[in-house]
């Protein structure tokens, strides 16, 4: 019954994807789809990492803007063939990450999210004075890889499938990890890294692992991005914004979920667009994202699929007596414990 | 030779100023295990603060100090009673970092908005003043500034090595558990860490705002090379934090001649890759560090 209302969903989500560039009624719309697909491609890519470890990663557009970069740079210097540029962008900034992740995840998160941060100021930097190689801060023009007889509207249209193709792998590898013992030990180090690594799980280099197809998998929505839009600015490549919009969808969807942050890749990248399109380019998106970001944190760091689901879930049967309970609940539980039991013989001394 | 003797003054009078910064970030670590974004974008506000000050009143902005410390100190403290302890402690150390990530965002936000993005400068008296020591050409409101920055670390110092609020803030930071255990109220003194870090970002600022330009994306140059600092420093040791910000800011200064002023930056980057490859817990940290 629910596997199959699941399927159910998941064909009516394809059938929209498929239908959605005929339904577009401008070039516009289609292009603000296009958007919304690359972050959903970006927003996937991260939960790699964020979903599974629950490590943080605020500097994934250090991966994002060096995947789009090396294949722009690989087919301007090289003239290879656009997709395999792209691909072999992929597998460079893969092999970039593994000494990142080396020196990041041998200590726990703090370290970790202060190098993720790191690494994108000093590409930022790198890219905007390194002006022979990148062309430094006047941007860098990508061919396009259809001829220029493709208009406008068709380009999207093509974009628009290509990335959804890119996004249907990383979400069908997400499954697959998700299912398998790599994943499970995945989830163990994000519940308690000690506990895991007393279990057995090689806590560094199933973090390691992670973090690569997380990187992989960002370059190439960063290489497919370059590909579409044809123009990279070091400013907006290596943006720490860019990187935090990763975060907010993936954690507004819910980190814990394959669908959560297409889920949120759609509401944010739509607000997004919306935004930019209302209001222009004011400094206002900048509180609005900061407020909303926060707000999450604060009141729904589990995101809207959980949240939605339990509430679902009070009106069915109760399922199992086996339930899922995260170490950070349990902990919470005991504490609460603890301190009625605490409590209790204080007030009645007092009353005495 | 005298440019190189310009370049070691230069470093160690930013040296001071990174010091003071860093001394706060680690205050927050230390209390909280918290990484504290916003603390560099707390720093810019403490600039226009004192930027704004000097031209609505037309006095010096070192007054705004007056005004502006106690005003961070109460920030910090409702920040830290309000919203850092309210996230879960399981998963603390990210969340924070998102949570003031969205604090130094709105910030930034709010600063383009109030004084648009246009580069900011406070005209002084004795702004354009320079005298030589040594050969060495110096700027009076630079070593304004690092004596602002020096006097507040010693009080810091003075603060958590000999009062007994900074017996507790101490042990606070050492182990919690055994503070409460001896009668210390945690929480509280948690709270007034928070705002001691962030009165520490009202003097920075101030001090940065005497001789630099200011516009509101500035915080993004200040949070690199500030995380870099305390990673290299050891997360939560302050006479670590202290002794990395000089050293990596003489290095910086020193870099400048022969690479340039946007190369030399990456000096601290690279610190921060080889103190986490070579000894992860950094050069002055313990115990605490290890686990971070």
């Amino acid at each position: 019954m629910r596997s199959a209302s699941k399927a159910l969903g998941l064909l009516a989500a394809v059938a929209f994807v498929v239908a959605f560039p005929r339904m577009a009624p401008d070039a516009f719309i289609l292009s603000v789809g296009v958007v919304i697909m690359s972050y959903a491609v970006l927003a996937t890519s991260w939960n790699f990492v964020g979903g599974f470890t629950g490590y943080i990663s605020l500097g994934h557009a250090a991966y994002s803007g060096l995947g789009a970069y090396a294949t722009g740079l690989l087919v301007i210097e090289t003239g290879m063939n656009p997709w395999l540029a792209m691909l072999a962008g992929g597998l460079l900034v893969a092999a970039f990450a593994v000494p990142v992740g080396i020196a990041s995840l041998r200590v726990r998160g703090a370290s970790f999210v202060i190098v993720s941060i790191a690494l994108v100021l000093i590409l930022l930097l790198v890219f905007q004075s390194w002006g022979s190689f990148t062309g430094g801060s006047n941007g860098l023009r990508v061919p396009r890889p259809f001829g220029t007889d493709v208009l406008r509207p068709e380009q999207h249209e093509r974009f628009f499938y290509l990335h959804a193709v890119l996004l249907a792998v990383a979400l069908l590898t997400w499954w697959l990890i998700d299912r398998s013992r790599f994943g499970t030990g995945l989830k163990a180090i994000r519940e308690d890294e000690d506990k895991a690594q007393s279990l057995g799980v090689p806590t560094f280099q199933y973090k390691l692992v992670a973090f690569v197809v997380s990187a992989f998998f960002t370059a190439l929505g960063g290489g497919m991005y370059a590909l579409w839009f044809g123009f990279l600015d070091p400013i907006f490549q290596f943006s720490i914004l860019v990187g935090s919009y990763m975060v907010l969808m993936s954690l507004l969807g819910g980190i814990r979920s394959l669908f959560g942050p297409v889920l949120g890749a759609v509401i944010v990248g739509y607000a997004v667009e919306y935004f930019k399109a209302q209001y222009g380019d004011t400094q206002f998106h900048l509180v609005a994202m900061g407020l909303l970001l926060a707000l999450v944190v604060l009141f729904m760091p589990d995101g809207i699929i959980p949240a939605a689901s339990s509430l679902l879930n009070r009106f069915r049967p109760q399922a199992a007596s086996i339930r899922e309970v995260t170490a950070a609940e349990l902990a919470e539980q005991r504490r609460s414990a603890a301190d009625a039991e605490e409590r209790e013989p204080v007030t009645e001394g007092a009353r005495r | 030779m005298s440019l190189l003797l310009q370049s070691l003054v230069l470093g160690v009078l930013l040296g001071g100023l990174y010091a003071l910064l860093a001394a706060g970030l680690t205050l927050y670590f230390g209390v909280m295990r918290v990484v504290m974004i916003a603390h560099s974008a707390f720093l810019i506000l403490a600039a226009y603060l004192a930027w704004f000050f000097t031209r609505t009143t037309g006095l010096d902005p070192m007054i705004s100090l007056l005004l502006t410390v106690p005003l961070f100190f109460g920030i910090g403290v409702v920040m830290q009673r309000l919203l850092i302890s309210r996230l879960r402690p399981a998963t603390l150390t990210m969340m924070s970092v998102l949570l003031t990530f969205s604090i130094a965002l709105t910030i930034e936000g709010l600063l383009g908005f109030a004084f648009t993005g246009t580069q900011r400068r406070i005209r002084l008296p004795y702004g354009g003043a320079n005298f030589e020591i040594l050969g060495a050409n110096v700027a009076v409101v630079k070593l304004i500034a690092f004596l602002l920055a020096a006097v507040s670390l010693g009080a810091l110092f003075l603060l958590l090595k000999k009062t007994q609020f900074g017996q507790a803030l101490r042990a606070t930071i050492q182990h919690p558990e055994a503070a409460r255990l001896v009668g210390i109220n945690t929480d509280r003194v948690a709270g007034y860490g928070f705002g001691l870090g962030l009165a520490t970002a009202a003097i920075g600022g101030t001090a940065l705002a005497l001789d630099s330009t200011i516009y509101p994306s500035l915080h993004w140059h200040w949070i690199g090379p500030l995380m870099a600092i305390i990673v290299v420093g050891g997360l939560g040791s302050i006479p670590g934090a202290a002794i990395a910000a000089m050293v990596l800011g003489l290095g910086q200064s020193l870099l400048q001649i022969p690479l340039g002023t946007t190369w030399a930056q990456t000096f601290f980057y690279i610190a921060l890759f080889a103190t986490l490859m070579l000894r992860p817990q950094g050069f002055f940290g313990g115990r605490l560090a290890q686990r971070f």
